[in-house]
């Protein structure tokens, strides 16, 4: 029963860790830009198929996870460039229509080119089977995945509070206005941002192909996820995304060990008690 | 004078429409219609842009179907599964108005999406992924005509106690929230009170159309309840307009026939809705009610100059 638990938590931290990926992307989009990005699930959901085809072709599994988040960005910066920037004045409605529009045609696009099959990325001879770390056997790309994305959000964090564009970043999340009155170029430093959001969302789905595989409706499932991590979190906080996120993937799989059905429902739950207990979300200002 | 012409529009388009659509295609619109309509009075005339209004249809059209189910009757049903949203409604919707703008949206999203889920999970009660099936229309609303005259009574009772809402003091008052909130406040209105009473109105009426909507093909699918659903509902309103109280009618009629026509031709039609959505987005930002208002004037005052030159050549004559 205990090595059920502690795999199971294990389990949890690492979707846990992919959802504070995410989550982080979306809060960071909401934020500076403050719009709400209903295209982010299916970036997540690009990232995955976009890995999968680049490791098929190129035959490297590394390059995948390099190169596919990068496409993503730049997917990012079209929808950025093209669609979003003309609707910074206009209402959220129309912000989140556009964006709602695009989640559709990606979402279709994807199924035109890959076909409404799941597939599943398989993990390179090096990173598959298992370890035993002593008390326990458990896989070796989850636990990588853990570390990696532990990693990741470390360096988000370096970036964020050390760098000059990461302080322009959180000054916008605080207060936007002030930043453009201290003569910052707004539409790069939003460019950015959406493009940052699409990385990351692009890498949570390219990580998450070999653990959860690849199906169309990947990227419908993992938004409302976002939002939730968003909610519990607090609107704008970005510590507060990462903590959250892994709170919801470690009750994730809690649930699985005692409630197999629940799993999604748990999520869900957590929210419930976060708005009842502390409707600013766990760290919210007001 | 100008609800008045669109009251005798819709009058007319109550009789002709049933001769324009299949059966199936024209009882949706109407039941959209009342969704649109009634989301309009949170979205247009409050302000308030909720993502979570599947919720309310799709629940309303669980508890309607499972009642039909159980065999009770439909006046039976209908009221019941309405007030089960209302009071959803006042229950989500206390903790919604709380907050604004953007944790709105996200948190009547989330709620949507739990709905969902439950409905996903208890597959004993609503059938989970393959829909609530096997509801069977009463025999006296069972020849197409009867239902849609059933349905356009029902339609039209939405439409006249909706209108009667929005042109109450209540509905100046959502208007002054919207435009204000503040002011609204400093006049001593309780703005988060009203707000709650924008959204279960705006949430009862759509649980009023889930519980029709059962009728229709005799089933709930469970994407009714989903989030993308609640998307369409925003996207038929805005598209129809949200500046007039009829104009969303028109965005789910144009909705509802650009996606019956699309579906036919190509499997992969929400690719090209999603196209419309965002050109809609784009360009034509008021909605086609706005469209047709621009046209309209375009054409008055070209009218009006050509009036304005002869008049200035006759005083030249004369």
């Amino acid at each position: 029963m205990t090595f059920l638990i502690i795999s199971q938590i294990l389990n949890g931290l690492g979707l846990g860790m992919l959802y504070a990926l995410v989550g982080v992307g979306l809060t960071l989009i909401l934020g500076v830009l403050n719009i709400p990005n209903f295209a982010h699930g299916v970036l997540y959901a690009l990232g995955a198929y976009l890995a999968f085809t680049i490791a098929n072709v190129t035959g490297s599994f590394y390059f995948a996870m390099f190169l596919s988040p990068l496409l993503v960005v730049l997917v990012g910066f079209i929808l950025e460039s093209q669609g979003v920037r003309r609707l910074y004045h206009a209402h959220h409605d129309y912000q989140l229509l556009f964006l709602f529009a695009c989640a559709l045609i990606i979402q279709e696009i994807i199924i035109i080119i890959w076909g409404p099959i799941g597939f599943s990325l398989l993990a390179p001879p090096s990173l598959s089977g298992a370890v035993d770390l002593g008390f326990l056997i458990y896989p070796k790309y989850r636990l990588v995945l853990i570390c990696f994305a532990f990693f990741m959000i470390v360096c988000l964090y370096l970036f964020l509070t050390k760098t000059n564009l990461g302080a322009i970043l959180r000054a916008g999340i605080e207060n936007r206005d002030m930043v453009k009155v201290l003569g910052i170029n707004v539409n790069v430093v939003f460019l950015y941002t959406f493009g940052l959001g699409a990385y990351l969302a692009g890498l949570a789905g390219a990580l998450s192909a070999p653990i959860m595989g690849l199906t169309p409706s990947m990227g419908l499932d993992i938004l409302p996820i976002c939002f939730v991590v968003v909610v519990v979190a607090g609107l704008g906080s970005i510590p507060g995304a990462i903590i959250a996120g892994i709170l919801i993937g470690l009750s994730q799989g809690a649930a699985t060990i005692w409630f197999p059905e629940a799993t999604n429902v748990v999520i869900y739950v957590m929210m419930g008690l976060t708005i009842i207990f502390r409707p600013q979300g766990l760290f919210g200002v007001r | 004078m100008k609800n008045k012409y669109s009251f005798i529009a819709l009058i007319i388009f109550l009789f002709v429409g049933p001769f324009l659509f299949p059966n199936a295609t024209i009882t949706e619109m109407l039941i959209f219609g009342i969704v649109a309509i009634s989301t309009n009075i949170m979205l247009g005339y409050t302000g308030m842009l909720s993502f979570g209004q599947a919720l309310f249809f799709g629940t309303s059209a669980y508890i309607s179907g499972l009642m039909l189910l159980g065999g009770f009757p439909l006046f039976l049903a209908i009221p019941i599964a309405t007030l089960g949203s209302f009071v959803i409604s006042l229950f989500i919707g206390y903790f919604c108005v709380k907050r604004e703008g953007l944790y709105f949206i996200c948190l009547t999203f989330a709620f949507n999406q739990m709905f969902y889920f439950i409905a996903y999970v208890w597959t004993e009660v609503t059938g989970g992924e393959d829909g609530l099936v096997g509801v069977e229309r009463p025999a006296y609303i069972d020849t197409q005509l009867t239902f849609y005259i059933f349905t356009a009574v029902m339609f039209l009772f939405a439409v006249i106690a909706l209108y009667k809402i929005v042109t109450s003091p209540l509905g100046l008052i959502f208007k002054l929230i919207r435009e204000n909130a503040s002011r609204a406040e400093a006049i001593g209105y309780n703005v988060r009170f009203y707000k709650l009473i924008s959204f279960s109105i705006a949430s009862t009426f759509t649980g009023l159309a889930g519980s029709l909507y059962v009728l229709i093909h005799s089933m709930v699918p469970i994407d009714q309840i989903h989030w993308l659903k609640s998307g369409d509902i925003i996207f038929m309103t805005l598209f129809g307009g949200v500046g007039s109280f009829l104009g969303p009618l028109i965005g789910v009629v144009g909705y509802i026939w650009l996606s019956d026509t699309f579906s036919i031709i190509w499997a992969r039609w929400p690719l090209i809705m999603g196209v419309i959505f965002a050109i809609v987005v784009l360009y034509f930002r008021g909605g086609v009610s706005e469209l047709l208002e621009n046209l309209f004037k375009k054409y008055k005052s070209i009218s009006r100059k050509t009036e304005h030159e002869q008049d200035i050549k006759n005083t030249k004559l004369n």
